[in-house]
């Protein structure tokens, strides 16, 4: 449905040109729950930019259903945007305000006034159909910019952190229904968040970016269980990076001798070893797993879990959760030595990048 | 710990200074308007209250014609300088680093580089020729002057309501279909409302009491009242004029409390 094609961007020119986004390709897929996630300042906004047409590509190509759309004017996109901070016109009422996009547009009075009806009731703001835009909380004009943004009937729907500035709760309850209005209706979303757990929760695709280029684009639940580097692993979720060397499909760390791998995936040579702290089991495993020696340095208690930071006897640390469980077999102490084992199947070999080797 | 800063309003003798100020200010119109409403003819003694000075003015045919031209240039000027000032404030808040706006700056800041009279003095010259070139001899000339002074006036507040203004608005109504003509029409235009009110008052205002220019400017027997009432105070002083004042002066309170109320309640 869209095609993001070695999109790029440069913002000034000459030496002094800032590449914030370089050679993106990206393709979204009709009625898909799309979503960019990445740290404050790698190109987000830049994109979403581009695609509702604010700023001109360098470079590279935006087909959206066959067409190339990057000289079209924003005002000829069939794109539009929920912004962050709304941007309800506030010398209009909530009404006025979802019927502009389709008075612009050139819709008949009976038409415009016919779906503004529809829009509010779906965004349940009916009751508040003549209140001024400016007279409304946070949570409410969200729901108004979401409707005016949908009026029009766009084939793409881009929001760009729409839910940053609502509180904690207020915010997960939007999440359900926005969830739930993509999936009814059948809409396409280009999401931003910089907000890890939004992306995983809503998202049936994600785009990890960073300065400018994209890291992995993949279903969440593969994005946590999958990252395909370091940066990747860090930014979702919580991750334990060790020191490996692969050696004739054997993995050898922390100085134990080397044990076959499940699949041989990597070439011979050093590797970064990732494990999620969920993944590491307390106490000795049968079979199919390294099983280590260490100390607990700390624990934190944080309800439902409890998270221990084991150092390893070759000096390397290694963070694990365990479940707060009343008929746990074991209880952890700090200062406590125990042994714990890393499966096989949740270690995660990553190419070793410059900064491990320090 | 509070950190003690300057306030000048501790300083001894301020509030002595702020009163002095304000008597001194508004003390001599109060005496004035009194004087207006004055049955004696001779200022100072008081006679009892009367509109017969009010009544006289606006009987008064030259005080008509010169009430008439005022309002004329003033509604002229006022308008005309404030489509400029806003062409020339959306030029400077919304035109990117666009050329000239040094140039801008320099236009708008002429009446205080250069002094009214010096001004004044050059546009009679020129103005001279132009008379005698075209034979046209109407309020044209006043109304062009008046509209060349007024336009920094109704710039300010037209200004800082564009610069208050949300950007993201008309990126907004961009996005949602609308052309750029629509979304000066529909958006930015009703939001920058207030602040062309007031500019416009101001400038309305501020040509409403012009003497110098206008004197220099006008044809042969044509008066605005500023210039009417200096012409007469040249012959004597009678009630009537203070009466002229007086409805001047209300006339320009009105003005000025309005706009006052405009920016204030549409915020
Ligand atoms: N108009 C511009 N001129 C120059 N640089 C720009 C411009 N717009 C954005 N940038 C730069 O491009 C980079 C990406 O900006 P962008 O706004 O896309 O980041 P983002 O991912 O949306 O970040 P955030 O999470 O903070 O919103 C930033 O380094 C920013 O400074
Ligand atoms: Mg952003």
């Amino acid at each position: 449905m869209l095609d993001i094609r070695s999109l790029s961007k440069k913002f000034g020119a000459g030496n002094s040109a800032f590449h914030a986004l370089k050679s993106i390709d990206i393709t979204i897929e009709e009625g898909e729950f799309f979503t960019l996630l990445g740290p404050s300042g790698c190109g987000k906004t830049t994109l979403l930019r581009m695609i509702a047409g604010f700023e001109q590509p360098s470079g590279g190509q935006l087909v959206l259903d066959g067409k190339d759309i990057a000289m079209i004017p924003p005002n000829n996109r069939p794109v539009n945007t929920v912004f962050q901070s709304y941007a309800l016109f506030p010398h209009m009422t909530v009404a006025q305000n979802v019927a502009f996009g389709l008075e612009a547009r050139g819709a008949t009075p009976s038409e415009v006034a016919g779906r503004v009806d529809e829009m509010l009731e779906i965004v349940q703001m009916s009751h508040l159909r003549d209140r001024k835009s400016s007279q409304m909380s946070g949570g409410q004009q969200q729901r108004v910019a979401l409707a005016r943004a949908l009026a029009p009937r766009p084939r793409i729907l881009l929001l760009d952190e729409p839910l940053s500035a609502l509180d904690l709760k207020l915010r997960k309850q939007m999440q359900v229904e926005l969830k739930r209005l993509q999936r009814e209706m059948g809409l396409t979303f280009i999401f931003v968040t910089h907000d890890q757990d939004e992306a995983l929760t809503m998202s049936d695709r994600i785009a990890v970016m960073e300065g400018g280029t994209l890291q992995q684009v993949s279903d969440p639940r593969a994005l946590y269980d999958h990252p395909a580097n370091r940066f990747v692993a860090e930014f979702i979720g919580d991750a334990n990076f060790l020191a490996g060397v692969i050696a004739d499909a054997k993995l050898g760390m922390a100085g134990q001798p080397p044990v076959p791998l499940p699949r041989n995936e990597a070439a011979n040579g050093p590797v970064t070893v990732m494990i999620r702290p969920e993944q590491v089991v307390v106490g000795p495993l049968a079979k199919d797993a390294i099983t280590l020696n260490g100390r607990i340095e700390t624990l934190v208690f944080s309800g439902n879990d409890t998270q221990a930071s084991v150092r390893l006897q070759n000096g390397e640390t290694l963070r694990l959760r365990a479940q707060n469980n009343l008929h746990a077999e074991t209880t952890l102490t700090e200062g406590q030595r125990l042994q714990v084992s890393l499966p096989l199947d949740a270690l995660r070999l990553l190419p070793q990048e410059a900064a491990d080797a320090a | 710990m509070a950190e003690k800063r300057f306030d000048v309003t501790h300083m001894p003798g301020v509030a002595t200074i702020a009163i002095v100020t304000f008597l001194a200010l508004y003390i001599p119109v109060l005496i004035l308007v009194v004087n207006a409403f004055n049955a004696s003819d001779t200022a100072g003694r008081w006679e009892g209250a009367t509109l017969r000075w009010f009544a006289a003015a606006l009987d008064n045919t030259a005080f008509r014609r010169a009430a008439l031209n005022s309002a004329i240039v003033a509604l002229t000027a006022a308008t005309l300088s404030t489509v400029l000032a806003t062409a020339a404030a959306l030029a400077v808040t919304r035109g990117r680093h666009i050329k000239g706006q040094g140039g801008i700056f320099v236009i708008l800041n002429q009446p205080l580089l250069v002094p009214e009279i010096v001004f004044a003095i050059a546009l009679m010259v020129v103005l001279a020729q132009v008379k005698q070139a075209t034979g046209y001899q109407g309020l044209g000339y006043v109304i062009v002057a008046h509209t060349t002074f007024c336009i920094p006036f109704a710039f300010l507040p037209i200004r800082a309501r564009l610069s208050g203004m949300d950007l993201t608005l008309e990126t907004a109504s961009m996005d949602l279909y609308a052309s750029r003509f629509y979304t000066f029409r529909r958006v930015t235009l009703p939001l920058l409302l207030p602040g062309i009110l007031a500019g416009f008052m101001l400038a309305f205002v501020i040509s409403l009491d012009n003497v110098v220019v206008s004197s220099l400017i006008k044809s042969p027997g044509q008066e605005t009242l500023p210039t009417y009432l200096m012409g007469e105070l040249r012959r004597n002083l009678t009630s009537e004029i203070y009466a002229i004042s007086a409805l001047l002066l209300f006339a320009s309170i009105s003005i000025v409390a309005a706009s006052w109320f405009v920016t204030r309640t549409r915020q």
